[in-house]
């Protein structure tokens, strides 16, 4: 690890100035460090100034709902905040299905909601010893190496995927982030906005400026009778990342779906929306046949690479039962 | 007086494990001090290259640093446990990603690793071959230019006639396996301290397998006599054969050597997984032949074993996977060729089961689908050609006396049928996504060493007492590295004096101190170490009794029946003396949409000789399914073009608790070995063997589908539910 300053910051305007002090790219917050450290030790980020904002904790980690069915999630909240929360049980299950699943207990106590979301893959070629695209190299060695992880959507050089559980269901609750900048400038932006997939300039999965915090996840009220279900596909039962993610979220009258939301985790660089298979639910019936046209519908657009062929039918097979359960009914 | 029968087979408890589960024992990173010197090793970091020039200057100038060592400084620069081919520190050429290239000291971790930075070697990057079977290609680049050749070893064994029982065959089924590397995982990376005595004796203070390898190897290596080099063992946390290769042990003897002061140094998680060996990747293409009465005619098949860059074991390795291709069944004809090839992968060397597992996987599957093939239930078939006692082995000797194989099988299958309804119209969840399945295979797996190793333990027992025994001191020189060794020699000693254990002191962990027991390795402490034990026990006991001396000692060596060496030519000779056989039902669930399997139930049948303390074994049996499961379903180890891909826990996936079995069924059997002590053999390795052809078998029952390669990932499920879907 590279010799850094570490600085504390108790909210999120002052960790805002902390970070113009360090510069453009020296500069970086730390929450609960479960992603950046090891990125650090392993000298793939290294930082000059860590402006840490846990002790922000007053004023950013919090869960309420608000009168009109919002929730409001502090950037420090923990995923196990989340996953213990009894009205999120009640009201959001999805949102506790989907922390629950996330990693280990140990974790979870540290991680934050926000940091969740600005964690970077685990693509092995990016964790190890190599000079890949994404860490500023020519070329992605996965793209026509070892890929049984990768991506089967999306355009970017980077073949990565995203690892985050939180990810995909903020998407598909139409959640915004809360953004506090320079000079007291506070913004939102709908979570899907914030990831966009690395670019030549920007090899990143989000996009924040510099100086930014993210203070505030925000979920809005969701239509009465709405319902949601996450469906995590995983290589063992416990403590591992997504194979394959989807999070399915479904406004129903009579019988007939209003508003649907699909979001793919473990697809693609970002949380992978499937605008179509949203259109093509609305105003029908959902029954197994409709969702097993769902879930070719979302596939249809795949392109795996050499080793994750298997990702397009593992993930056809997670949208129905994800569906399905979502509208209350069995496979 | 305490009798013998009662103290055999309790599961007395171990002394080791309070202080073991409240952190109190101290392991070898516990041993480290403020004011010990720090290592740091500067890896290769590349599969193959010639080193052009190698500076130090800039990590000596930094600001802690004391020294940094290079080949240059190593008096004989070569090591290894069979053959001596692995430098301590690279001179010329790198052949793997974890070799060795210097050493650096420093008064801190910090400038250790800065200094290691600092290190400036300018290479020349050599084609890697990285293939085992492009490895033997006559114009393949190659590992060990002195060799002229990237064969490690060949060993073909050769018994009747193969066209013959081809011939004679009612069905002949052709099959292709291949395994991958396994990481040991062991709780404890890698870690030790060394400092010079002061009787200048070089003290190595780490965890091993075998005080006095180790000891061996660094003395060759300091080219010093073996007395001024002692090897200690702390606590040890785990090992599974992971430690049998020397890792730091021989680099903090080094630095303390050079220096004169003491040294330490703790691997990450990520150093111990690049620098230390690791399971064979062993591709198997076979042969099988069978009669209409159920009878194997024929095996014929071609193991290949990827030894990566150093020799390690992968001879003995791939000698035992070549003996084990027919499994525990008595073939008349067969005709097996084994080969390990060098490399630039990490090398392979001892990983419990060494060789068996991935021979057996092939053995067994072939086994259940020429039963499938005859209409023949799988265990009948079985029990139609396995070891019997009296049974030639492929190698044209009988199987050592005490061949209890056939009983494993039949208990296996009658446990099978009350427990999990084998052999019965399977009951389908209701849920038609998950079909369920049965799955069967039995396991062989020598216990001791092999092939004309030479093989011993020695023990010496000090009695104290006048009219009675007071006490006694038994000194072996025996790595308990958490199976629990040193309680089952103490219980074997206390049931042969008749005193109670607590009155018995063991010194074990120090090569000055305690004889050269043989490495905790193979399945064997309990059976060799344990009959020197008793053997030391009884000639003390005859000593003392026959003087009126309040002492008597004796120190006996206890070597087993010989084996020998395998004729180069047809294989022929005695391969081991003693076997342990095992055999395995599991239950397993399969989603046909992910192709997650899980396994609800596993039945394991172990005979053990004669279980000296229960609950240990019982531990052994558990243990080693929790490894042997992760081996079938889930430890992916990859490395493309000589780098490893999966350094880290988070991609090399190791069971959890939610992935382990809900039921596990051990049953233990004894049927006396006639050298072990009180009868008893060994169990270590054993569950290993049979698991991950049980749960390919019960897969293709609940699915139809074969899975061939190790391990059974769900996207390897879904490739093969998805190639009968598009057959069909
Ligand atoms: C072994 C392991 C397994 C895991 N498994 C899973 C899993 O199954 N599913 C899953 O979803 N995740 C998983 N994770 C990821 C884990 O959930 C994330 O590392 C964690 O959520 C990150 O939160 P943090 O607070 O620790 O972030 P940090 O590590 O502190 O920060 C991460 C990044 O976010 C930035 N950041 C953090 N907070 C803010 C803020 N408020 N404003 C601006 N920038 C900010 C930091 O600068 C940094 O770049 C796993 C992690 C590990 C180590
Ligand atoms: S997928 Fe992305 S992170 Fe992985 S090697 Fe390619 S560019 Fe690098």
């Amino acid at each position: 690890m590279q010799p850094f300053d570490h600085v504390s910051a108790t909210s999120a305007a002052a960790a805002v100035e902390l970070l113009q002090q360090g510069g453009p790219s020296g500069a970086r917050v730390i929450a609960g460090g479960t992603d950046l450290i090891s990125l650090m030790r392993d000298r793939i980020q290294s930082p000059r100034l860590l402006v840490n904002i846990l002790p922000a904790a007053a004023a950013l980690r919090y869960l309420r709902f608000e009168a009109d069915g919002a929730l409001r999630v502090g950037a420090l909240a923990t995923l196990a905040d989340i996953e213990r929360d009894p009205h999120i049980a009640a009201r959001l299950p999805i949102l506790t299905q989907a922390v629950r699943d996330a990693a280990t207990p140990q974790l979870r106590a540290m991680a934050t909601a926000a940091g969740n979301l600005m964690q970077r893959p685990r693509c092995w070629y990016y964790r190890g010893e190599f000079p890949c695209w994404l860490k500023g190299g020519d070329e992605c060695f996965a793209r026509d190496g070892e890929n049984k992880y990768h991506a089967i959507f999306g355009a970017s050089p980077c073949v990565a995927v995203h690892p985050s559980d939180l990810a995909p269901v903020l998407v598909a609750l139409d959640a915004e982030l809360t953004i506090a900048g320079p000079g007291g400038s506070a913004r939102t932006l709908p979570v899907e906005r914030f990831f966009a997939p690395p670019t030549d300039d920007e090899r990143i999965e989000y996009r924040l400026q510099p100086g930014e915090v993210v203070s505030e996840i925000r979920v809005p009220a969701q239509p009465a009778g709405a319902r949601g279900a996450y469906v995590k596909v995983m290589d063992r039962q416990a403590w591992a990342f997504a194979l394959v993610s989807v999070a399915a979220q479904l406004s129903e009258r009579d019988g007939v779906v209003e508003r649907a939301r699909l979001a793919l985790g473990g697809v693609a660089n970002v949380p992978w929306r499937v605008a179509a298979v949203e259109d093509l639910l609305t105003g029908q019936r959902l029954t197994p046949a409709l969702a097993a046209q769902a879930a070719e519908r979302a596939l249809e657009n795949a392109h795996p690479l050499t080793h994750n062929g298997y990702k397009v039918p593992m993930a056809r097979a997670a949208i129905r039962r994800a569906l399905l359960a979502a509208a209350g009914q069995e496979e | 007086m305490t009798s013998a029968e009662s103290l055999i087979g309790a599961a007395l408890p171990r002394p080791d494990a309070l202080a073991k589960v409240t952190g109190a024992a101290r392991y070898p990173a516990d041993l480290v001090r403020p004011d010990m010197l720090r290592l740091r090793i500067v890896f290769a970091g590349r599969p193959h290259a010639r080193i052009r020039r190698l500076d130090t200057a800039a990590a000596l100038a930094h600001p802690g640093v004391l020294a940094v060592l290079t080949a240059a400084d190593v008096p004989y620069n070569a090591y290894g446990l069979i053959d001596a081919d692995q430098p301590a520190l690279c001179q010329d050429v790198v052949r793997f990603e974890g070799d060795r290239v210097a050493l650096v000291v420093a008064e801190s971790n910090e400038a250790a690793e800065a200094g290691a930075k600092l290190v400036a070697v300018d290479y020349e990057n050599l084609p890697a071959v990285t293939d085992p079977r492009a490895a033997l290609a006559p114009d393949a680049p190659l590992v060990h230019e002195r060799l002229g050749t990237n064969l490690l070893l060949h060993v073909p064994i050769r018994k009747g006639d193969v066209a013959r029982g081809f011939a004679a065959a009612a069905v002949v089924l052709d099959g292709e396996f291949s395994t991958s590397w396994q990481e040991h995982a062991y709780l404890q990376p890698e870690a030790g301290v060394a400092y010079m005595d002061d009787a200048g004796r070089v003290v190595i203070e780490t965890a091993g397998q075998w005080l006095h390898e180790d000891r061996r190897q660094i003395a060759e290596m300091l080219r010093l006599p073996e007395d001024q080099v002692v090897v200690r063992y702390a606590a040890i946390g785990g090992a599974f054969g992971g430690r049998e290769d020397l890792s730091v042990q021989h680099l903090l003897a080094l630095a303390a050597w050079k220096l004169r002061r003491p040294v330490a140094i703790v691997w990450s998680r990520e150093e111990s997984m690049i620098a230390h060996h690791k399971r064979h990747p062993i591709t198997i293409r076979c042969r099988w032949g069978a009669g209409s009465d159920g009878k194997i005619t024929a095996v014929e098949a071609e193991v290949i074993a990827d030894g990566g860059a150093y020799a390690s074991t992968s001879a003995e390795v791939t000698k035992v996977a070549t003996l084990f291709a027919t499994g525990c069944y008595e073939v008349a004809n067969v005709a097996v060729d084994g080969r390990a090839v060098y490399t630039n992968n990490i090398p392979c060397g001892a990983f419990r089961g060494f060789g068996a597992p991935q021979a057996q996987f092939a053995s067994e599957v072939m086994v259940t689908r020429l039963a499938h093939a005859l209409g023949l239930d799988p265990a009948e078939l079985r029990r139609r050609n396995i070891y019997r006692e009296g049974s030639v082995e492929p190698t044209g000797q009988p199987v050592p006396e005490g061949v209890s194989a056939a009983a494993v099988l039949d208990r296996c299958i009658a446990e099978a049928r009350a427990r999990l309804g084998y052999g019965e119209p399977r009951a389908q969840p209701a849920d038609p996504r998950i079909r369920r399945g049965v799955g069967i295979a039995c396991g062989i797996k020598n216990v001791g060493y092999s092939f004309g190793y030479p093989e011993q333990a020695t023990a010496t027992v000090e009695l104290f007492g006048v009219a009675e025994l007071e006490r006694a001191q038994v000194r072996i020189g025996a790595a308990d590295v958490g199976q629990g060794a040193h309680l089952a020699l103490r219980q074997i000693a206390a049931a042969t004096l008749g005193i109670p254990p607590e009155r018995i002191t063991m010194i074990t962990d120090d090569s000055s101190e305690a004889p050269n027991a043989g490495s905790a390795s193979a399945s064997r402490m309990t059976l060799v170490g344990g009959r020197a034990v008793r053997d030391a026990c009884l000639a003390a006991r005859e000593q003392w009794s026959a003087t009126e001396e309040y002492h008597g000692m004796a120190t006996v060596q206890f070597r087993p029946s010989a084996t020998t060496p395998l004729d180069p030519v047809t294989g022929a000779g005695r391969p081991n003396y003693s076997y342990g056989y095992a055999a395995q039902a599991v239950e397993v669930e399969v989603n046909l949409l992910t192709g997650q399997v899980r396994v609800p139930r596993i039945i394991s049948v172990h005979d053990v000789g004669r279980a000296i303390n229960r609950q240990q074994v019982e531990g052994q049996i558990e243990g080693c399914l929790a490894q042997a499961l992760g081996y079938a379903l889930l430890e992916h180890f990859q490395v493309r073009d000589g780098r490893i891909l999966t350094p880290y826990f988070s991609t090399y996936l190791l069971p959890t608790a939610p992935d382990m079995p809900d039921e596990i069924v051990p049953i233990i059997l004894e049927t006396a070995d006639p050298e072990g002590p009180f009868g008893a053999r060994g169990v270590a390795e054993m569950a290993l063997v049979p698991l991950t052809p049980a749960i390919a078998s019960a897969i293709h029952d609940a699915t139809g589908v074969w899975l061939t390669q190790q391990p059974m990932t769900p996207e390897r499920v879904l490739a093969a539910l998805d190639a009968v879907t598009k057959r069909q």
